[in-house]
């Protein structure tokens, strides 16, 4: 007979549940939960931020002769003039929805939140090494987000130059009509930088040191091994998007010529560094999203992760291959065809970690009993939108290919396929799954699958036509389409697009309904409602300050379902006594 | 009501981003709000006590042949002028000699102006600026307005002034800018029609006037008193006279340009600053 036995280790409680005031307790906090919940609430915000400027630029997109914008009239004549989006307006706004979504909405939420959250939790440790570092790395956000959201209100407008701001567009403001505007973004990248390497310091120095006894590296949740990859890359890489910054600052400013040629600097290293954050960028923004997907199929299939160690390799792999692979973002600014064939190759390499991994997440679902939650509904449909954008990203690689579609909207069909169809596919199935670890109560399932079919298909109505409207040659920043002769016939296929992105973005609205309503009405949730192994399930939900009465002592890997010595049960968590089990359960 | 709000929300963000980064955007609005302070104070002029400045400018010898334009890539633009298609505006002379698009206005002597009224407008029409030169009163409205259905963008390049780079990509669209500080002149063009110049020259006060097709100027409520006048063209340079302008009288003063003066040093961003109390302005270059 199996029961849980949550081990005392004999290690002294290190914290105490203590009177705290309010501002300690909500607002300038240091325990890493409510961090992880105001990482949340703030990139939830700027989630809907994003999509609403996003929505802006589909109306021009497909109606660009129409005018008449809905609610135009709310907006300033500097942005919206006679009822048309203007052509500088609709460049902040391209600019504006990319740099939001990446550095505002997306890598926070993954990292920000599920860094903060689980790291502690799953390594079974009362909180980050350095708590007031990570209440730091949290407010360092919010003059990141109120910067961001003034510069749309200065004279000139918000940042222009497209989200990776190149050089020399970005750096002379007599070109983009943008001044203020564009510094006051690079200076909310500095704190966003300063804050996602605090961060990343925190995350590594936590999993290297605080993991409870007998959490060795091989017995890691998937999730932590790729959070603990993702803040190696961070640190590694936002120092250069952060340098390259205030170099950009100091060319619009105090007269330097990093990027500008009239004074002997060179536009091509502003992409060179640009890059060489960048491609490490896109895989913080994919290994988490990774490695909750691979908690939660597990969990979903109640079959341990399949190759358990091929995906720590294949994560650990990624990340490498991510740091050689930036100049296959720049086949068309001019290279050395040898250099181009490099990167090209290295580039197909990422495909092989990559598949290793999508094969691993089939084969963690092959004839497993499915639990379709909707958790498991977005890790599933993760997986699927993964491939395609995947496989998208392999058309790329190729420099002869990459070559007829670069800018166009090819590439932003890609990214989305990456960014929303997996990064935010993958969000969405972590808020469901760990949402009653984090506020005890569970999101209401009904109003969860609607919200997942919904955004499916719409999501797929949105993106995959873009395939094809850039493989007829879109290009990706374009105003209005309508005065091209090769881009005519396009237009029903844009209307669609954009209709669909509507879709797209009211259903997001049900799922903020589902996520408010839940925190009072949902149903109750125990401490562990999917019957999951990791160690935050074995500890009361939300779990208290501290997040244990004594640290518990792991003696299973991360995903022990349908353990064949466990016989009542399909699950053994990590800190259960061997010896209680089963003799044979305790060498897994 | 609404633009009152946006601006007062846009002062409030600004000012709140500007402290949070530390900076500012290059200290043209501290030269716009210093040199707004040198203004000519706002006066009631007594109509009892103005007379009006008149004349000409003429063009002497052999009139310079203007460039065609090639405006083939705009179809609808092109469409609006005659067979011989359009031409460039630099130099217009009329059948009678006179010389169109000279900017004339008081440089000194002015010691006081009425307050700003009404908006001057300039407008797009067959893709080319109507008018191609404009006068404007420091902190007066500029509706710049798009008779085009196709995009254009108005790209001030001021010295002293505020600059502005906007687009209006269709027929209708309307933006209202202004500038705060005199300044002769301030070009504007557009870049998706190379071909597309226009000039605005801002003083500060409203005794200014551009030469119509036939030449001729008129400057009209001009306080009684000794003034020296100064004419501008974009090609041919600059010019002054001298003035005394009578309560209830005309005075005329004209201006003789020539081929010969192609090529002259025309002005471009220079600042006007008006100096109290010695009852003059004086023209100078911002270096």
């Amino acid at each position: 007979m199996a029961t849980i036995v949550a081990e005392a280790t004999g290690q002294a409680i290190l914290h105490e549940e203590h009177e705290q005031s309010f501002l300690r307790k909500y607002i300038f906090s240091t325990d890493h939960k409510v961090i992880a919940i105001q990482f949340l609430i703030y990139t939830l915000f700027f989630l809907m931020i994003g999509g609403l400027l996003a929505m802006l630029m589909r109306y021009q997109i497909a109606w660009p002769a129409r005018g008449q914008l809905p609610l135009g009239g709310i907006f300033p004549e500097s942005m919206v003039a006679s009822g048309y989006i203007l052509p500088e307006f609709y460049n902040a706004l391209v600019t504006m929805h990319g740099s939001v979504m990446v550095f505002l909405a997306i890598m926070p939420m993954l990292v920000g939140v599920w860094a903060n959250y689980l790291i502690p939790l799953q390594l079974g440790t009362h909180d980050m090494a350095f708590p007031r570092l990570n209440m730091l790395s949290f407010w360092l956000m919010v003059p990141a987000g109120i910067l961001t959201l003034a510069s749309f209100f200065v004279i000139g407008g918000a940042a222009g130059a497209g989200w990776t701001l190149y050089a020399p567009l970005s750096a002379r403001p007599d070109l983009s009509g943008v001044g203020l505007g564009q510094i006051m973004w690079l200076a909310a990248l500095v704190f966003i930088g300063l804050s996602s390497i605090l961060g990343s310091v925190n995350y590594i120095t936590t999993t290297i040191n605080l993991r409870a006894p007998g959490m060795t590296w091989m017995r890691m949740p998937l999730t932590i091994w790729s959070l603990f990859i993702t803040a190696i890359l961070a640190l590694l890489a936002m120092p250069v998007l952060s340098a390259a910054g205030i170099m950009l600052v100091f060319d619009q400013t105090i007269g330097t010529s990093f990027f500008l040629p009239e004074g002997g600097g060179q536009p091509l290293l502003w992409q060179h560094l640009f890059w060489f954050f960048g491609h490490p960028e896109v895989y913080i923004l994919i290994l988490p999203a990774m490695g909750f997907t691979s908690e939660i199929l597990s969990a979903g299939s109640r079959k341990p992760v399949f190759g358990y160690k091929a995906m720590v390799l294949a994560l650990v792999s990624i990340a490498f291959l991510g740091f050689i692979v930036w100049g296959h973002h720049m086949f068309q600014s001019g290279m050395n065809p040898m250099l181009g064939l490099t990167f090209t190759v290295s580039t197909l390499f990422i495909a092989v970690p990559s598949a290793i991994k999508t094969f691993n997440w089939m084969g963690t679902m092959w004839r497993g009993n499915l639990q379709l939650h909707t958790a498991m509904l977005f890790a599933i449909g993760f997986v699927a939108m993964f491939a395609i954008g995947g496989l998208s990203g392999v058309f790329m690689a190729s420099t002869p290919v990459d070559i007829y579609i670069h800018d166009t909207y090819f590439i932003v069909a890609h990214i989305h396929y990456v960014l929303f169809g997996g990064s935010l596919f993958a969000l969405f199935g972590a808020i469901y799954f760990w949402y009653p670890k984090m506020f005890g109560r569970m999101m209401d399932e009904t109003m969860g699958k609607i919200h997942f079919w919904l955004t499916f298909v719409f999501f797929n109505l949105v993106f995959f036509p873009m395939h094809g409207v850039g493989m007829v040659g879109m290009m990706r920043r374009i105003y209005d389409s309508t005065g091209y002769a090769h881009l005519q016939g396009i237009e029903d296929s844009n209307a669609l697009i954009t209709w669909a992105a509507f879709g797209l973005f009211a259903s997001g609205f049900l799922f903020a309904f589902n996520f408010f309503w839940s925190l009072k009405k949902g149903r109750k949730a125990e401490a562990n409602p999917w019957n999951a192994t990791t160690l935050e399930w074995q500890t009361p939900s939300p779990p208290k300050h501290g997040n244990w009465e004594e640290v518990p002592v792991v003696y299973h890997g991360p995903h022990e379902y349908s353990h064949p010595d466990v016989e009542d049960k399909d699950w053994l968590a990590q800190n259960e006594r061997p010896d209680v089990v089963s003799p044979a359960a305790g060498s897994h | 009501m609404r633009s009152h709000f946006w601006n007062r929300s846009a002062a409030l963000l600004a000012v709140t981003a500007m402290a949070a980064c530390g900076g500012g955007d290059g200290g043209s609005s501290e030269a716009a709000d210093e040199a707004g302070e040198a203004a000519p104070a706002a006066a009631q002029v007594d109509p009892s006590t103005v007379g009006t400045i008149s004349g000409m400018a003429n063009f002497g010898g052999m009139v310079p042949e203007m460039a065609a334009i090639d405006m083939s890539a705009e179809e609808e633009c092109a469409a609006g002028y005659g067979p011989d298609g359009p031409t460039a505006q630099n130099v217009l002379v009329s059948d009678g000699g006179g010389l169109a698009n000279v900017f004339v206005y008081l440089s000194e002597g002015v010691s006081a102006a009425p307050a700003v009224s009404g908006a001057a407008t300039l407008d797009q029409v067959n893709c080319r600026y109507t008018p191609h030169v404009l006068g404007v009163q420091s902190g007066q409205d500029i509706e710049i307005s798009n008779s085009d259905n196709l995009l254009h963008n108005i790209n001030a390049t001021p010295t002293e002034n505020r600059g502005f780079n906007i687009s209006q990509p269709r027929a209708g669209i309307t933006s209202t800018q202004r500038f705060q500080v005199a300044e002769v002149m301030v070009p504007v063009r557009c870049d998706v029609h190379g071909w597309m110049q226009a000039y605005i020259g801002v003083v500060d006060h409203p005794y200014f006037a551009v030469t119509d097709a036939n030449g001729s100027y008129s400057i009209a409520n001009v306080p009684a008193g000794d003034y020296t006048l100064t004419a501008w063209h974009e090609e041919f340079g600059t010019m002054t006279e001298s003035v005394t302008v009578t309560a209830g009288g005309t005075a005329e003063a004209s201006f003789e340009y020539s081929a010969e003066m192609t090529g002259a040093d025309v002005p471009m961003g220079d600042a006007l600053v008006l100096e109290h109390g010695t009852n003059r302005i004086r023209v100078e270059r911002i270096q």
